[in-house]
């Protein structure tokens, strides 16, 4: 194992993406990269499996497009964490700000606080975990993968998906519109345990599985009552 | 006992309930819903368009260059503001965005050879990028929208310049669509959703609102693709005035802005004829709004919309833009429309010439299409000649009237070069109303002589 650390103070997200480019072609296989100062875009679209922690807070799209590496966030996140990441594994210790994990196509994010609005937002495939709450719109126009919120979740939740699932520990203001909501099977509980006990994340939650109800997949005249929402 | 009607045999229809209503209304009463299309705008009332203009070439004030002997440059570079590697081209003509899913893989490749034969780009459109799209496209855009369709980093990297795409013009403040008949298996596969889906994309990009983040959103595809390709910003022709200059404050190297008459694989059919505004109005505001920030000439400005000669292309450079996308015209010069498997337009209930059903998956030349009889209709290598033909004609077109206008570079083509066949566009483009030395109307880029013209 190669380490190497970047110290952020004064320099530019340019400048600290640069030396972690650098450390990686010199095979570093973890960097420390320190007072991050919720800089936008740090670390975006590294396609290597290094382990990056960044110690606090970082700001927009951190872990953007990844696919290989794994992210540790010791503060919180604003928007767009992970954002159609293909592969690999971001934590954050704190909170995530609006679209955490938006469109992603695969790999693990786990939101150890809350996440904001649209969480999960056009999700293509892998897995989205919260610890806390959601705010509005989460899971909308999802495609597949799984998102489990295991705390409560604002309206519209699970709005107008394609495929997926979503797991809910708590409450949930409303549903978004063509859901159908079933308690988890075995399966599903199985799942469940798995993946949130490999994050140290609650289990003991009375989680309840949503799907797409389907009713948006092709035109029917005869679901107008459903369609004149979302047309 | 009523006396019997008078016969009138002539007969009398309506300018209110014209055909195409009442047509519209029957089929709204069957659907159920609005009506989806193809093509681009089918609307009756003429628009202001750039056959409005004419240039007025060289005489004696100016001096023309003779065609066969001195050059006219078509040299376009675009991305100079920010980019490592700017997108150099041969021509100023470039393939738009259209999707793979929207179009058939072979008529994506054909563009794709197209453009690297004449030296210019093609563009991934949405639903991500086809190998086979890369291997035969020397420069190609990558565009990253809001659906995230196929959204890949390899891919992403690989790319010649970036599009962010905000919106277009045939439906701007609205996703995409691609109905369920041209959701195949392979199309389902690369965009993640249930084969045989309507599908609607969104329109807001997921992780980002507004130009304040979009600054953020272009530093991160910077940064992802390491500061070496152009990043351009697309948008549907709405606000354009304040949307450029939006899009030019937040980095971009490159701002696209699409007319009202720009085409579409699918669409409701009542945004393709009232949303938007036209291309010649467009073109107008986006190079007041970059002229006003002091940014014309450091970022570039790409007009489409219904470009389909070269007397278009020319009179858009001339106004101000650096290079044009084409997309309908180029589907075009493929076979679109064509008179051929003519059995095949009647069972849409269209014609040749008229047939705008690319939203059904059923194109009978095999361009807008996902079943594979269709595309075999489209052999590649014919297509990809056609479209070559088309775009070296257009070339020799804009050259021919720079020429004329005694410029040896088609992007020394000015205002100046254009008067105004209509008091419309005279007000639209500040280009002086045939007849007379006065713009009427405040119209950009011009250089306004003290004439006692009115005040625009």
């Amino acid at each position: 194992m190669k380490k190497a650390s970047i110290d952020c103070r004064g320099k530019t997200t340019r400048e600290i993406n640069v030396q972690i480019r650098d450390f990686i072609a010199d095979h570093a296989t973890e960097i420390e990269i320190l007072s991050p100062a919720a800089r936008h875009n740090l670390g975006v679209a590294t396609i290597e499996p290094v382990k990056m922690v960044f110690d606090g807070s970082v700001g927009y799209f951190c872990g953007g497009m990844i696919d290989g590496p794994e992210i540790l966030v010791r503060g919180s996140a604003g928007w767009g964490l992970g954002e159609t990441m293909m592969g690999g594994t971001i934590v954050v210790e704190g909170n995530a700000g609006n679209g955490a994990g938006a469109a992603i196509r695969n790999g693990t994010v786990v939101v150890r606080g809350h996440a904001a609005a649209r969480a999960g937002i056009s999700m293509k495939g892998g897995l989205l975990m919260i610890g806390g709450s959601v705010g509005y719109m989460s899971g909308f126009m999802m495609q597949k993968g799984t998102l489990i919120v295991c705390g409560d979740a604002a309206e519209g939740l699970a709005d107008s998906m394609y495929l997926g699932t979503v797991y809910i520990g708590g409450k949930f203001e409303s549903l978004g519109h063509d859901t159908e909501v079933s308690e988890p099977t075995d399966e599903d509980w199985k799942f469940l345990r798995e993946n949130l006990s490999r994050f140290e994340l609650p289990c003991d939650r009375p989680f309840r599985k949503i799907v797409a109800g389907r009713r948006l997949w092709n035109f029917d005249k005869k679901d107008f009552d459903i369609w004149k929402a979302v047309l | 006992m009523e006396s019997s009607p008078v016969v009138r045999p002539v007969l009398r229809r309506s300018s209110v309930w014209r055909e195409d209503i009442i047509e519209d209304i029957h089929g709204k009463a069957q659907l159920g819903r609005y009506q989806y299309r193809g093509f681009s705008t089918l609307r009756g009332r003429p628009m202001p368009s750039f056959d409005d203009l004419v240039f007025i070439p060289a005489s004696l004030t100016r001096v023309p260059l003779e065609g066969y002997r001195e050059d006219c440059s078509t040299r376009t570079i675009l991305g100079t503001r920010f980019a490592k590697k700017p997108i150099e081209l041969e021509t100023p003509i470039m393939v738009t965005g259209m999707s793979f899913g929207a179009l058939s893989l072979n008529a994506k490749v054909a563009l794709a050879k197209a453009a690297t034969a004449v030296g210019t780009s093609t563009s991934t459109g949405d639903g991500g990028m086809l190998p086979e799209e890369r291997e035969n496209s020397r420069i190609l855009i990558y565009e990253v929208l809001p659906s995230r369709y196929g959204t890949n980093v390899h891919h992403l990297k690989s790319a010649n310049g970036i599009e962010l795409a905000i919106g277009q013009g045939a439906k701007p403040g609205t996703g995409g669509v691609l109905l369920g008949a041209k959701v195949s298996d392979k199309i389902a596969e690369m965009r993640d959703l249930p084969p045989g889906v309507d599908q609607r994309s969104p329109c807001r990009h997921p992780d980002w609102m507004g130009p304040d983040d979009m600054v953020a959103k272009i530093e991160e595809l910077r940064e992802a693709t390491d500061w070496q390709v152009p990043i351009f910003v697309k948008m549907g022709a709405t606000r354009v005035y304040d949307d450029v200059k939006l899009a030019a404050k937040s980095g971009a190297d490159v701002v696209v802005v699409d007319g009202m008459e720009g085409g579409t694989g699918a669409s409701p059919d009542i945004l393709i004829d009232h949303t938007g505004i036209p291309t010649l109005a467009a073109v107008c505001e986006a190079r007041a709004a970059l002229e006003d920030i002091r940014l014309y000439g450091v970022v570039q400005l790409i007009i489409a919309g219904g470009i389909r000669t070269g007397a278009d292309a020319a009179k858009a450079l001339a106004l101000g833009a650096d290079a044009v996308y084409l997309g309908t015209a180029a589907l075009i010069a493929l076979n679109c429309n064509r008179p051929i498997y003519i059995e095949d337009y009647h069972k849409l209930g269209t014609e040749p010439h008229a047939c705008h059903h690319c939203h059904t998956g059923r194109c009978p030349v095999g361009i807008t299409t996902q079943d594979p009889e269709l595309t075999a209709r489209l052999p590649i290598d014919e297509a990809a000649e056609r479209v070559t033909n088309f775009f070296h004609a257009l070339t020799s077109e804009i050259q021919m009237l720079a020429r004329a206008c005694g410029k040896a570079d088609v992007h020394d083509l000015e205002p100046e070069d254009l008067r105004a066949l209509t008091l419309e566009s005279s007000m639209i483009t500040g280009v002086p109303l045939v007849g007379t030395r006065y713009p009427f109307g405040g119209g950009p880029g011009w250089q306004r002589e003290e004439t006692g013209a009115p005040q625009g």
